[in-house]
């Protein structure tokens, strides 16, 4: 599968534990409009990637705001 | 529309060899990655899911690199000692042109990628040295022994020697310079023992 590059959003959150991982999940997991996401626990700042069609960045962190994180675009 | 940029990919994946090689895997990071590489971090998550995914891609393709370079004139139906030489030769050249790659390729190994890497980079490669062998033990021009002791006493004494040569220097801090003639040297000694 070969993936269109402007389809890919990168974040910065605040995601710390697997629990909180858990909770994005939850939501990622339900919405048809995410196509694929991970986030880097390895990494300081938390990475979260989603691959997405049709959904923009606001709306990523908006959802994200809602369940209690902190994001922000990555350019 | 972003488009994937393949100069910007191959610095990229240079500066991850550097930056595993000096510093380790545990100091390797994608931050660091990207800064190191002068793009943003978020143009690196483009390409990379994170940071188990670019590790992982980097050791498979040093690994098909390997294998490549290390099948090359060879081929599993040649005599023993043609083809065992021909491994000395391929193996030697890519460890003396490729010091980095192979650095850091040792220290994917050895972490917790490895075996997914060996199984991903190296199956064709298994298939042709367990061939050879194979037909070199049915044709009466190697003793049986076991995978390990055959690999230790097959091997062993080249890559020692490559490691001197990238220390140089040897036992007791002896100036050491790896030669055509000391791998010929110790080519016809390994022969000699598993005839």
């Amino acid at each position: 599968m070969t993936i269109d590059l402007s389809n890919i959003l990168i974040f910065k959150t605040n995601i710390q534990t697997e629990f909180d991982r858990l909770r994005i999940k939850n939501v990622l997991d339900a919405s048809q409009k995410v196509l694929k996401w991970n986030i880097d626990m390895d990494d300081v700042d938390r990475v979260l990637r989603v691959v997405s069609d049709t959904l923009t960045a606001e709306q990523i962190i908006s959802v994200l705001e809602y369940v209690g994180f902190e994001c922000a675009e990555l350019e | 529309m972003r488009t994937r940029n393949a100069d910007k990919e191959s610095l990229v994946k240079q500066e991850a060899i550097e930056m595993l090689v000096r510093d380790g895997f545990q100091g390797f990071s994608m931050n660091k990655l990207a800064l190191a590489s002068g793009i943003s971090v978020a143009t690196l998550y483009i390409y990379y899911r994170d940071k188990d995914d670019l590790i992982q891609k980097i050791g498979a393709e040093i690994g098909k690199q390997f294998m490549a370079k290390t099948l090359q004139g060879f081929n599993p139906q040649m005599g023993f000692a043609e083809g065992l030489r021909k491994q000395w030769e391929n193996r030697a050249a890519f460890a003396l042109k490729f010091r980095k790659e192979v650095a850091c390729y040792e220290i994917i190994r050895h972490s917790r990628h490895g075996d997914d890497i060996v199984e991903e980079s190296l199956k064709g490669f298994k298939t042709a040295m367990g061939d050879f062998t194979h037909n070199a033990i049915k044709n009466g021009e190697l003793i049986s022994v076991s995978v390990e002791v055959f690999w230790s006493i097959a091997y062993g004494p080249l890559y020692t020697l490559l490691r001197f040569h990238e220390e140089g220097k040897s036992i007791g801090g002896r100036p050491f310079k790896f030669s055509k003639k000391v791998m010929d040297e110790s080519f016809q000694l390994v022969l000699k023992a598993l005839q």
